[in-house]
């Protein structure tokens, strides 16, 4: 007797999982996006392929070149090399190898000038190695032309400041060399 | 110490010129049957048919002409309902997973199966080295063919059968216990250790659930008192079985939906090509042209399962105001779709338990049955 | 049936090798059973492992501390937070870090939610092993929704790395939590459909139950942990016993069932889900204000010394032992997994049983290769 009953209770049973089914069949809305074509919705926190700002007010990228980014990597993605010196400084070359990227965030972490973004850009696939190696000029939110901007800006403010340097110095020497007579003729 | 070239000699014709030669000659032929189509079909309504009907209807009557003509129809649709049967199939599967189906080809997928019947004759032909070539390469058409052969008695109505055989049951139930021959053969001679195993699963399952489903069959020639299946059809004018005689007829319905489950490799029974046990079974290896008449024979094995069903029980072409095929047609795709939809629903059994199944329940469930049937017979008409 | 089955041990002739993976649909990654059979019947089974391989205990030991985090969500893929966590924690007693009380309110909570989105690829996949592609589906819906959470929070969808030593790495995004609760109570309804689609279907029960039993004697001489140690009837949860972070002060409880069969691990981890689920909703409710980070040296050379940090995963016990010589790199990370101690248990399981329940006994001990392989 208990046989036929859990027999009748399993038959039942697969109605039921029939019945939600049918109204997935019917009811539900459903969850395939039809992805070229439709584009999903992704949070602003995405981890995607990265980006230098670009500071328009300073006309330059905020990167200064201090390597604690690249420091920070586990994986050894960044490399850069820098330009200028001092308080003005930034990078001529800064190239990240997403093959190698794990996307981990500590780099983004790591800058104390805010100067490394994550977008939410997150189509990496190609049929080129090559592409997975972001230049500077594919990283700078602007492209080659604000890390060109960022080069004049640099050696703009390097420039003036050796300027400002010389006319200090020269100050400086013309103070000495003022004194001096002053003094040659006190004596 | 010198080592062997790595590098084998490069082949003198590579495998990509022979592929373009190939598609380059089948899109040749297709061009071509494309424009004498279009030839016929705009030089038809110009011919004299006053005087071709007469010639027309003089061939027809000729015995071989006519059963070609039969044959040739019979085949055409099972090729073309199959690609509307699997497109089906995987919309229904789509939308009660919450999923889409295919979308990409034709409105809303509709020409996706012809997309991939055209890749899968496109695609190199591959038999492997060590398989039983001979049975390896009858094998498809050896479980296509039987499944092609029962369409001829299937009425779609009272004249569009092409066979009106008067043991039109029988016919069945022997033609389609040969489907497991092919599933063996490819089991076997695919030397494949998956492929042997879901052969000989299929084997087992195929030949236990045809008695049940044979003698549910017999439950319902018992009723009518003829193997013929238009007759059996006409006699449920005042009625369908299920209704007339549900008492007996329902629980022969059951009995010949889950063997017919079984026979069809679907769900709860699809053990023989099991994925994720046996990869996918009898027919791991094959692949290509050999590949689509293993699905080809499944589907139109469908619908000739579902057709059955409902000549058996369903009163087959009856219906108001819709021709009779239609009828047909709805009630067949009806049946089809309920086995689509047992089939996403229900996990699969064990062979075991698969077995046990059979043989514990369902076989003296049918005889049951079947004397039930006797008895009304009986009772209900003197 | 027992009567049938073959004499184990004694090889015939009609013994047949087959490999099963590493590429095959229900090995669920790299896995490589090499199988011997006779007929249905698997005499014997030998796990291949090491086709993912990729050093990570000895990657994590070449970096500083805290870079070795992201490494940890290449174990279990399943659920990176909680491997996260693992770390952290080892980190954390290793260097002293002491963190905040949101921090760790906020780390359970992602730590369950990680607990049911892994939870749902098993049952996922356990129903795709048994046949039932449709509620393997469903489950990955919901999974979907869910993972659209964390990547709100983490900006991520598998590999997060978002729980670090000292705390997490940002604070919930506005409007989080009601995110999370409106999801909940769509999930929990959704749970109560898929048990009827699959717990209750009587298929799915006979393929399951008093399959590949496991004695609860079993699965403590092997090392066995999470829903398969109390799937056993081994009332032990690393939550309730040796509580971490925010779970003292959660109220929740620990799903145990006596059977030891594929059913009974199967209902431990569905369980689970509806506590995780409870968990998080306290989370929510009784999160602190303050801080998400604790205050991090910015050097971090720990003393020589070692560290070991218990956590229960979503698989079981996951640990990890730190070593330490006063640098600013590890001398040894060890990682003890959970699934490389239930997939050691697979031969004695498989030993006489069909095909069949070999692929139901291996998805229901939820081996995660990244986790096994390391
Ligand atoms: S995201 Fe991680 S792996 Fe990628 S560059 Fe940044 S630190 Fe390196
Ligand atoms: S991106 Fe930031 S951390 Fe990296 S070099 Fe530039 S300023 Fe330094």
């Amino acid at each position: 007797m208990s046989g036929i009953t859990s027999f009748i209770r399993g038959f039942i049973s697969i109605l039921q999982g029939m019945w939600i089914t049918l109204q997935n069949l019917v009811g539900r809305r459903k969850i395939t996006l039809l992805y070229p074509y439709q584009r999903p919705d992704i949070s602003p926190r995405w981890r995607g392929i990265f980006y230098l700002p670009y500071n328009d007010e300073a006309g330059r990228i905020n990167c200064v070149g201090c390597t604690l980014c690249a420091q920070a990597c586990p994986t050894g993605v960044i490399t850069m090399t820098k330009m200028g010196a001092g308080k003005h400084a930034s990078v001529n070359a800064f190239t990240m190898d997403l093959g190698r990227c794990m996307f981990c965030n500590l780099c983004i972490e790591a800058c104390p000038f805010d100067a490394i973004h994550m977008s939410t850009r997150f189509e990496l696939a190609s049929l080129d190695r090559g592409v997975s190696l972001l230049t500077i000029d594919k990283l700078a939110r602007g492209g080659a032309d604000a890390v060109e901007r960022t080069k004049r800006t640099i050696e703009a403010a390097l420039e003036q400041e050796a300027a400002a340097k010389a006319a200090a110095a020269a100050a400086k020497a013309q103070a000495a060399a003022s004194a001096q007579p002053t003094e040659g003729s006190g004596a | 110490m010198s080592l062997p070239p790595l590098r084998r000699p490069a082949p003198t014709r590579t495998g990509f010129e022979c592929d373009r030669a190939f598609v380059a000659g089948q899109f040749a032929a297709g061009v071509a049957v494309l424009v004498a189509a279009i030839a016929v079909a705009s030089a038809l309504p110009r011919l004299p048919w006053r005087l071709v009907d007469p010639a027309l209807i003089l061939i027809g009557s000729h015995p071989v002409i006519n059963a070609l003509v039969k044959a040739l129809t019979v085949t055409v649709f099972v090729t073309i309902h199959v690609i509307f049967l699997i497109w089906l199939e995987r919309k229904f599967a789509g939308w009660m997973q919450a999923r889409l189906g295919p979308m990409h080809v034709g409105w809303k997928g509709a020409l996706q199966t012809i997309a991939d019947a055209v890749k899968l004759l496109m695609k190199e032909d591959i038999i492997p080295t060590r398989a039983d070539r001979v049975l390896f390469v009858v094998a498809p058409f050896l479980t296509f063919m039987p499944t092609l052969l029962t369409f001829m008695v299937l009425p779609f109505s009272e004249t569009w059968v092409a066979y009106d055989f008067p043991l039109g049951i029988l016919f069945v139930l022997a033609v389609t216990t040969n489907i497991s021959l092919g599933t063996l053969a490819a089991g076997w001679g695919a030397n494949n250790k998956y492929s042997l195993l879901g052969g000989a699963r299929a084997c087992a399952q195929v030949l236990s659930y045809e008695i049940p489903m044979a003698v549910a069959m017999l439950a319902v020639v018992t009723l009518e008192g003829t193997m013929s299946l238009t007759e059996i059809v006409k006699n449920q004018q005042h009625g369908w079985n299920i209704i007339a005689h549900a008492p007996v007829m329902i629980p022969a319905f059951l009995i010949f939906m889950v063997c017919g489950l079984a026979e069809l490799n679907r769900t709860p029974f699809d053990l023989p090509e099991a994925e994720s046990e046996l990869v996918s079974g009898f027919h791991t290896e094959y692949s290509g042209m050999r590949f689509a008449f293993f699905y080809l024979g499944e589907f139109a094995a469908n619908f000739f399962t579902a057709g059955l069903a409902v000549t058996l029980f369903f009163g087959g072409w009856m219906g108001p105001w819709l021709p009779a095929p239609i009828w047909f047609g709805i009630k067949t795709i009806a049946v089809v779709a309920l086995f689509m939809w047992i089939k996403w629903t229900v996990p699969r059994l064990r062979v075991d338990q698969m077995m046990g199944f059979c043989w514990k329940l369902l076989v003296p469930a049918s005889v049951v049955v079947f004397c039930a049937t006797a008895l009304w017979v009986m009772v209900a008409q003197p | 049936m027992t009567a049938m089955q073959p004499a184990v041990g004694a090889s015939t002739s009609s013994d047949m090798t087959i490999n099963l993976g590493p590429q095959h649909p229900s090995t669920h990654g790299v896995l490589r059973l090499m199988v011997a059979l006779d007929g249905e019947y698997v005499k014997s089974c030998r796990p291949v492992i090491g086709y993912l391989h990729r050093g990570l205990e000895r990657m994590m030991a070449a970096r500083p501390y805290r870079q070795s985090v992201p490494f940890t969500d290449r174990l279990d893929y399943c659920a990176s937070l909680n491997s996260n966590l693992a770390i952290s924690q080892a980190i954390e007693r290793i260097g002293g870090m002491a963190v905040p009380e949101r921090a760790q309110y906020l780390r359970v909570m992602l730590c369950e939610m990680n607990r049911i989105a892994s939870h749902l690829i098993f049952f996922g996949t356990y129903a795709a092993d048994i046949g039932a592609t449709t509620a393997f589906l469903y489950a990955f819906r919901e999974r979907e929704r869910l993972l659209d959470l964390l990547e709100a929070y983490t900006g991520a969808r598998l590999t997060y790395n978002w729980i670090r030593p000292g705390g997490v790495a940002s604070d919930m995004p506005e409007g989080y939590a009601q995110a999370v609760c409106a999801f909940l109570d769509g999930f929990l309804k959704e749970l109560d459909a898929y048990d009827t689609l699959l717990t209750k279907n009587p298929i799915f029960r006979v393929r399951t139950e008093g399959v590949g039993i496991i004695s609860p004697e079993k699965a403590i001489a092997h090392g066995a942990s999470g829903p398969v140690l109390r799937g056993s009837g081994v009332n032990i949860d690393l939550r309730r016993t040796e509580p971490y972070d925010a779970y003292p002060r959660m109220q929740f409880d620990v799903p145990v069932r006596t059977e030891g069969d594929c059913l009974a691990r199967y209902l431990v981890r569905v369980e689970e889900m509806r506590q995780s689920a409870r968990i998080i909703r306290q989370c929510l409710r009784e999160m602190p204000e303050g801080e998400h980070w604790g205050k991090q040296p910015k050097v971090f050379r720990p003393a020589a010394g070692e560290a070991y940090s218990r956590t229960e995963s979503p698989r079981g016990e996951l640990s990890i032992y730190l070593v330490s010589d006063g640098t600013a790199n590890p001398v040894r990370v060890r990682v003890r997994g959970p699934s490389f101690v239930h997939l050691s248990m697979l031969h004695e399981l498989v030993r006489g049983v069909k095909v069949a329940d070999m692929i139901a006994i291996l998805g229901s001990l939820d081996t995660v290769l990244g986790e096994v392989d390391r």
